[in-house]
């Protein structure tokens, strides 16, 4: 798993190589590639298991080249793209993309959601055989409804008992948005007055052992002035 | 010399003087009218010296006696005892005298009066051309001898000496009144208008009527003297009806003339500043419509809607050709002519077609230029956001691959301390540099417009207490008390909650970041006047030197020594998404306090 070759493709030869020797720090192979055209022909040509594409390049841009890719595989494509709108992002997954990075990115976070997307990919096949009644499965998140333990990429995260339980409500209903007396009733099966702060600081605590960039949350989402949610991957 | 008269006469008070001078000056000459006909003096004695000359002897005595004598003759009357005149008529058998067997001697002999008809013909004395006289019709046949005696006429004569001596001291009275007046009224409309300070025409407030309305004054007042006049004269014998007539008529004459006195002062000073004839309601309407008219055609009308030029002339030459082909077919119809009457229908037909066509064409025009004008605009905000997103881009990319190498950098083991150092710096600089383009391109974007919104029904109270929970770290950090007075109920408005949650953000970061340590940040909310009004308040650690409004400018900053961290944008992004979201943002400055208050119309 550790010697995974990831392709990287960018226009700019200074961001691709540095890209290069952070992931390699990390031990992995790397091809790179500097647009679109180029992307593709790596991909033949190579056994790649990630790819790391630009949006904005000569020849073939990264979407046409995202749906290209997915015509015919199914490897993680991360978008990295110097365009920070939501809808840019929105369409950027739409296309078949399963992460957005904005530039100029954290190289930390980059080598962390590349790992991330690589052990899910690696271990996708091993989790489906092991697939029952009890796991609840969103994204990268694997939820032992029996065991009462909580996997993010296939490593385990240690939880408490309440923060497991607002994730069990959460996760089973992925896409609803929950309000802060809502968790709280449902949660600590008292009354809620005044729990916005409360059920925030524990949605708060989640968030940091489940996401990467707890500040720009992949999984457990606020609904400003409605409530909390995590959405359906 | 000069100048002291030119200042004198030009004061105000001078020109009052003299005004009320005028004044009185013309009731005393009306007055004395009055005064003349109370005495019932004839006023012919003025012109004419002797009695038996005047115009008055002949139409009031004579023409009686001639009435008296004929109507004796024709048997419709007599003449009475009392007559003081001698007289003799007779139509050749009839006769009739008041001094029997007289003949015409004795009555020639009063030559100063002496009128005959012998002939057809009247005679005074010797002359035989009598003047007014012939206007008295006696038939031809008759001869008539009127005398009047010597005692008779010396009294009369008497009596219009006396006449005469009140007469010609008055007239001299009246001529001397009238040609000082005229002098008075001369100087004020030379002087009026003029100040001592320059030699410019001052128009006063009553010179803002029209001049043409002024001058229509005249002609009530005239009626309301003439009227007033008539009604107040009298002539009878009572000594005080008199004095009362005389002074009411003052008094009218006083009040018309200080009227007709500021009339025409006033028309004076126009006409001084060659206002007189422009200022008029004739003029202005007679200007405008001109002015209407000769707009059409030099292009005034049009300069800015060329497209309605030809519009409206079509639209002129349709309507005239169409009134003068009804006119035609009125003639031709009057005339009966029935084949000619068929030829102004066809024409109309021809006309309309070619109006309607042209129209249609002006139409098309306007459509095209109006969608230019649109798909122009559309273009040019296209290309600003284009630009936007270029610029972006184009800041990006380099910036990422600095981030990345000074991350590179870092990672290097064998670095030397100072290496180290120096290092750190970059990074932190490259990180603030890259808030900075985030903030930067965030603002441009939503001050441009281009800003997707996800409007929906949100909570604002909920929203705050959110922000403030996300925010705990920053808080606890800041050393600083967060003081919340929030409301028991929820406040829901319509606004993008992700936008909002970065004003909130922006804000309450704003008053951490830049509050005297160990106070109190204020966030309160509350409903007033069916709004969500939110007020962030804090204790500044640091005199604000600058206005509510400065604070909002893009890349002010309150604190000009502390640039170490933030973009200086936050709160110009809040203001504009608030503005941008359907709020207000406002902020004041009082004293150290710093306050910002967010409002927004609740959601109902």
């Amino acid at each position: 798993m550790d010697n995974a070759r990831i392709l990287v493709v960018d226009d700019d030869r200074e961001i691709a190589r540095a890209i290069e020797k952070n992931l390699k720090m990390e031990g992995y192979e790397v091809v790179k590639a500097y647009n679109g055209l180029e992307a593709l022909d790596a991909l033949v040509s190579a056994n790649i298991q990630l790819i790391l594409l630009d949006v904005m390049m000569p020849k073939l841009d990264g979407l046409s080249t995202t749906m290209k890719i997915r015509e015919s595989k199914n490897i993680p494509i991360i978008i990295i793209s110097a365009k920070s709108d939501d809808s840019d992002k929105i369409l950027g997954l739409s296309m078949g993309a399963d992460d957005y990075i904005t530039k100029p990115f954290n190289p930390q976070e980059l080598v962390a959601r590349v790992k991330s997307h690589l052990r899910r990919y690696m271990h996708l096949g091993y989790m489906d055989d092991k697939v029952r009644t009890s796991k609840i499965q969103v994204g990268g998140l694997c939820l032992d409804t029996d065991a009462k333990q909580l996997e993010v990429d296939g490593e385990a995260v240690r939880l408490t008992a309440t923060e497991y339980k607002i994730l069990e409500l959460l996760m089973t209903n992925t896409g609803v948005v929950f309000s802060a007396e809502k968790i709280y009733e449902r949660v600590w099966n008292e009354p809620a007055y005044s729990v916005e702060n409360t059920v925030m600081v524990h949605i708060r605590r989640i968030r940091e052992k489940i996401e990467i960039n707890p500040k720009e949350p992949n999984y457990l989402k606020v609904v400003w002035g409605i409530g909390y949610k995590i959405e359906k991957h | 010399m000069d100048i002291k008269l030119k200042n004198i006469s030009r004061k105000k008070s001078t020109k009052a003087a003299v005004f009320i001078l005028t004044v009185i000056m013309i009731t005393l000459t009306v007055a004395q009218f009055q005064f003349i006909s109370y005495n019932d003096i004839i006023p012919e004695s003025l012109i004419i010296r002797e009695y038996s000359k005047s115009e008055y002897f002949l139409t009031q005595e004579v023409r009686n006696a001639w009435y008296e004598i004929n109507s004796m003759m024709e048997n419709r009357g007599e003449v009475p005892e009392y007559a003081h005149y001698y007289y003799f008529i007779s139509d050749g058998e009839k006769t009739y005298s008041n001094v029997e067997g007289k003949d015409k001697n004795f009555f020639k002999q009063f030559d100063k009066a002496f009128y005959s008809y012998e002939k057809g013909t009247w005679t005074i004395g010797e002359n035989t051309n009598p003047g007014g006289i012939t206007n008295f019709y006696v038939s031809e046949g008759y001869t008539i001898y009127i005398s009047y005696p010597d005692e008779f006429m010396n009294e009369k004569q008497q009596e219009w000496e006396e006449s005469r001596e009140i007469l010609v001291p008055f007239a001299v009275r009246v001529g001397a009144l009238a040609v000082i007046i005229l002098i008075l009224i001369a100087f004020l409309m030379f002087q009026t208008g003029k100040n001592q300070l320059d030699d410019e025409i001052h128009l006063t407030k009553i010179d803002s009527i029209f001049s043409d309305v002024l001058f229509l004054f005249f002609i009530p007042l005239a009626a309301f003297w003439i009227i007033g006049i008539s009604n107040l004269y009298y002539s009878g014998m009572s000594h005080v009806r008199q004095m009362y007539s005389t002074l009411w008529i003052g008094i009218l004459t006083a009040f018309i003339s200080v009227m007709c006195g500021i009339i025409l002062l006033s028309l004076t000073r126009k006409a001084k500043a060659g206002r007189l004839f422009k200022h008029t309601v004739m003029y202005s309407v007679v200007y405008r419509i001109c002015d209407f008219f000769k707009s059409l055609f030099d292009g005034r009308m049009f300069e800015r809607y060329p497209l309605t030029k030809s519009l409206f002339y079509r639209q002129l030459v349709f309507i005239t050709s169409s009134a003068f082909l009804v006119f035609l077919t009125f003639l031709f119809l009057l005339l009966y002519v029935p084949l000619l009457v068929l030829i102004p229908p066809v024409m109309e037909i021809v006309i309309i077609y070619w109006y309607i066509k042209g129209n249609n064409k002006t139409f098309e025009d306007i459509n095209k230029g109006f969608n230019e004008s649109l798909g122009e605009q559309m273009k040019a905000e296209r290309m600003k956001i284009a630009l936007v997103t270029n610029v972006s881009h184009d800041l990006k990319t380099p910036l990422t691959s600095i981030i990345s190498y000074v991350d590179l950098l870092s990672k290097e083991e064998s670095l030397s301390e100072t290496v180290r150092d120096y290092v750190n710096v970059l990074s932190e600089k490259s990180n603030r540099l890259k808030n900075i383009v985030s903030d930067l391109f965030d603002l441009a974007k939503s001050t441009s417009g281009d800003i997707p919104l996800e409007l929906e029904s949100l909570d604002i109270k909920k929203l705050i207490e959110q922000t403030l929970a996300d925010m705990e770290d920053e808080i606890e950090k800041s050393n600083l008390q967060i003081k919340t007075k929030l409301p028991e109920n929820s406040l829901n408005i319509y606004s993008d909650g992700k936008k909002l949650y970065r004003v909130f953000q922006n804000v309450i970061d704003n008053a951490l970041k830049y509050s005297l340590a160990g106070t109190r940040v204020y966030v309160e909310l509350e409903e007033i006047d069916g709004k969500a009004v939110a007020k962030i308040k804090n204790t500044a650690a640091y005199e604000m030197d600058f206005t509510a409004e400065e604070i909002l400018q893009r890349f002010s900053r309150g604190d000009k020594s502390r640039t170490t961290e933030g973009s200086g944008l936050g709160l110009s992004i809040a203001e504009s998404f608030t503005n941008v979201c359907g709020g207000k943002f406002k902020v004041e400055i009082d004293g150290d306090l710093f306050k910002v208050q967010i409002s927004f119309n609740l959601d109902r």
